[in-house]
């Protein structure tokens, strides 16, 4: 528990340093959320306009008065409104994070269904046809840019086949068969470098485990194959391939942009983007703020998932 | 009936497959895909071109525009002039969205709301020369200006400047054919039909959905697919696409235009003539070409409305690609050995990174070594507001067809603002604006104006590059949707009122 407790307090520590940083970058690169509100559509408001805006919005307080005033509001759970509309932060948040996170959980799905049996079925076949072409496919997905792959399926499921919406987002309660169909989509770009890196990785694990002395005991002792594969090979191959899916997870929290954008799928990505070209201070911390404590989480919880998978960690 | 469980797997598995446009919606609803989710649809602030459609929809001001461009009554049954600084507007009987009557004393509120002290309104620096609002009764509203003002009417017809009920500023109620019903940022608005809009049997159609798809492919893709009727923006590399795909219509103006802006406050763009030889040193069709993909049309003089009456023909294309002329002029200014500038654009947008790269290439053969600095809007908007540059290339519209809607983006005595170069002395052009906005013979305002392009030409506070064609799509069965002509285009959104499905 002592461990638990000193990662959470480092944890903390990092978030104050990220949230600064963040804070002070935000603030010295020019441009202001008033200007944005007021200078829509190519035509500049009157300066007289943006300073009583930045009155309005507390713009005109000295930096560091603003930086304690999100601290202060950090501190008690409030990150504020929204200088676009006003819109409460923890509400855009909560709203555009569970999108994100859906659409990294489908892909994630994707990634163990088809990358952890091939992965296997490839190592226990070295050399074969199998193994050549799904490393021949592994080697191609993971080389792919996510807005080339996005792309080619929209051209050739929507616009060229017509099976499929080009992309869009309608909530699960209004409609669940649509929102299940325009998941599909983005899932699988995301979906196909993972199932990739999956794939690799399994495959190298398993591989390694095969020449390890436990397995040979167990083949020795005349331990079926189908017994060897699953209680001992697999489980220790998971670990360094959970590790790494949990690692591009982490990424994807906030790497989901140019899927979010190929599919205009509403996420805490394109949220982030908005909200930084709208230089919408409240709503970058915000976001920024729950990334990190969400990476910090996932850290965490892999530490603790080698617990399970692997005892001996636990003594460390 | 019964439905066995092979059976609804079968269903759900072959949903994809049929064909969208069947289920898409019925066909008094309407899709249409916005090119950006509106930062805000506030009645008063300029939210972009995408708010100005949703805000169209939701309110209405005392004027519209019509489709040929003209000014009409709109909460207005009627509007004349009393003496050359009074209006009266007469209102018509219409309702806001909770029922009530729309009262002279709404649209009194309106205007001093607009025109408070502290008030934010894109439009408050017009009503500051409004000297008293009258209400002699309930349908009555007389306007008095401390100076005579022809442009009065227009200013009603800004989407900026709707009626909205007495003290509703919190939740602003207005009297357009539509109310909102929803609100998902960053995704969606939806409006449903007001069913006691004052126009008889308008809007034709029952629900309408504005989805964001900030993505100009995956908008055309959206609507090719059918899961959208209705686009705005259309991408220029699209439009041949579009036109050739039978299911699908699309219709465009030349109206919005792309220009050269200059900072006069330093360097050798403070000398007029380097900024005219700028001026003749671009060949305007490559931008056209290149940019546009042909769809716009060169801009060699100032932007008035081709097809309107203050359109000079002859004075049109003065700034007609000329090096000679331009390395002369440059010679006259000292400036024949060549100088060193900077080029403010931003490359979050294409049309704004290709015109300057274009605009670097041409400079560059009369000896001028441009510099591109293409930070990201936000960061373009604060340096150009600020004169944080020598030359700047801005994608803009007017305010309006008439030539005084040019004045925000010309007449550089005003404010310092990243739509209007910096620091240009323009006293001469500035008392042309103020000349022709007071002047109530149409003669003597086309001599006006006629003046101020020739002013213009001399003192050169922008200089324009290209019209460029701006195109809204749709399905082919959609009918009594108009793009605006000319720099109104982007109140089209207005006609969603007569929209309806074929």
């Amino acid at each position: 528990m002592a461990w638990v407790a000193q990662r959470i307090a480092i944890s903390l520590v990092l978030i104050w340093i990220v949230t600064t940083i963040v804070f002070m970058a935000i603030h010295l690169v020019p441009g202001d959320p008033a200007e944005a509100l007021l200078t829509q559509g190519g035509m500049a408001a009157d300066p007289a306009l943006i300073h009583q805006l930045r009155v309005d919005l507390g713009l005109d307080r000295p930096i560091l008065v603003q930086y304690a005033g999100q601290l202060g509001g950090m501190l008690t759970g409030d990150l504020g409104q929204s200088m676009m509309d006003g819109a409460p932060v923890t509400g855009l948040i909560a709203q555009r994070l569970g999108r994100t996170l859906e659409l990294i959980a489908a892909a994630a799905v994707l990634a163990v269904v088809f990358g952890l049996p091939s992965g296997t079925a490839a190592a226990l076949r070295q050399g074969g046809w199998f193994d050549r072409l799904a490393s021949g496919i592994a080697a191609v997905s993971m080389a792919m840019p996510v807005f080339v792959i996005g792309t080619l399926l929209i051209m050739l499921f929507a616009q060229q086949l017509r099976l499929m919406p080009a992309g869009g987002y309608v909530p699960f309660l209004q409609d669940p068969a649509q929102h299940v169909i325009l998941l599909a989509m983005p899932a699988i770009t995301i979906g196909v470098g993972l199932i990739a890196i999956v794939f690799r990785m399994t495959r190298a694990a398993v591989l390694d485990v095969m020449t390890r002395d436990y397995v040979r005991t167990a083949r020795a002792k005349g331990v079926s194959r189908r017994r060897v594969l699953t209680r001992h090979v697999i489980r220790n191959a998971l670990m360094p391939v959970v590790t790494v899916l949990a690692l591009h997870l982490g990424t994807l929290l906030g790497g989901t942009v140019l899927v979010e954008f190929v599919f205009n799928w509403p996420g805490l990505s394109g949220l982030l983007v908005d909200a930084v070209n709208a230089r919408d201070y409240p709503v970058v911390i915000g976001v920024v703020l729950t990334v990190s404590i969400l990476f910090i989480l996932l850290n965490l919880s892999v530490e603790l998932l080698y617990g399970v998978l692997d005892p001996r960690s636990r003594q460390t | 009936m019964h439905l066995s469980r092979r059976g609804l797997l079968m269903t759900a598995a072959a949903l994809p497959l049929i064909p969208r446009p069947t289920w898409a919606q019925a066909k008094d609803s309407l899709i249409m895909g916005l090119s950006s989710y509106p930062p805000n649809i506030d009645p008063f602030l300029h939210g972009g071109t995408a708010a100005g459609t949703v805000k169209l929809c939701i309110f209405r001001g005392l004027t519209s525009f019509a489709e040929s461009g003209s000014v009409q009554p709109e909460l207005a049954e009627s509007f004349e002039p009393e003496t050359e600084t009074t209006w009266v507007f007469r209102l018509r009987d219409a309702l806001f969205h909770d029922g009530s009557p729309v009262t002279a004393e709404d649209v009194k509120w309106t205007i001093e709301t607009v025109a408070a002290e502290t008030s934010t309104a894109y439009m408050r620096s017009e009503f500051q020369t409004v000297t008293s609002v009258e209400t002699p009764d309930a349908k009555t509203v007389r306007i008095t200006t401390a100076t005579p003002t022809v442009t009065l009417p227009l200013w009603f017809a800004n989407f900026n400047m709707p009626i909205i009920k007495k003290d509703s500023l919190e939740n602003p109620i207005g009297a357009g054919p539509f109310t909102l019903k929803n609100q998902d940022r960053g995704v969606a608005i939806d409006l449903e039909a007001f069913d006691r809009f004052y126009k008889p049997g308008l809007p034709k159609l029952r629900s309408i959905r504005m989805v964001a798809y900030a993505d100009e492919n995956l908008r055309v893709a959206a609507l090719q697919t059918g899961d959208v009727d209705l686009i705005e923006y259309v991408p220029w590399q699209s439009m041949a696409a579009i036109e050739g795909d039978s299911a699908l219509r699309l219709t465009t103006t030349n109206g919005p235009f792309m220009g050269l802006g200059f900072n006069g406050a330093r360097g050798p763009f403070a000398d007029p003539k380097v900024r005219q030889a700028a001026a003749f040193a671009i060949n305007r069709q490559d931008i056209v070409d290149a940019v546009f993909f042909g769809r716009g049309a060169p801009l060699e003089s100032i932007p008035y409305e081709v097809d309107g009456p203050f359109f000079n023909e002859d004075l049109s294309t003065h700034w007609r690609y000329d090096p000679d002329k331009a390395m002369a002029l440059l010679a006259e200014a000292g400036m024949d050995g060549g100088f060193e500038c900077t080029l403010l654009s931003t490359s979050q947008y294409g049309m704004h990174k290709t015109t300057a790269e274009i605009v670097q290439q041409y400079l560059a053969q009369v000896n001028i070594a441009v510099t591109l600095n293409m930070p990201d809007w936000a960061t373009r908007q604060a340096l150009g507001g600020r004169g944080q540059y020598d030359i700047l290339i801005d994608g803009t519209t007017a305010e309006s067809p008439d030539p005084d809607g040019l004045a925000p983006i010309l007449d550089s005595t005003l404010s310092p603002s990243s739509s209007r170069s910096y620091g240009i002395p323009a006293t001469r052009l500035h008392e042309l604006f103020v000349q022709g906005r007071a002047e109530f013979d149409q003669d003597k305002r086309k001599a006006i104006y006629r003046d101020l392009e020739l002013e213009l030409h001399q003192i050169v506070t922008k200089c324009g590059l290209a019209w460029r064609s701006q195109g809204y799509a749709m399905r082919a069965n959609l009918d009594g949707f108009a793009n605006l002509p000319g720099s109104l285009t982007f109140y089209s959104g207005r006609t969603l009122e007569t929209t309806s499905f074929a």
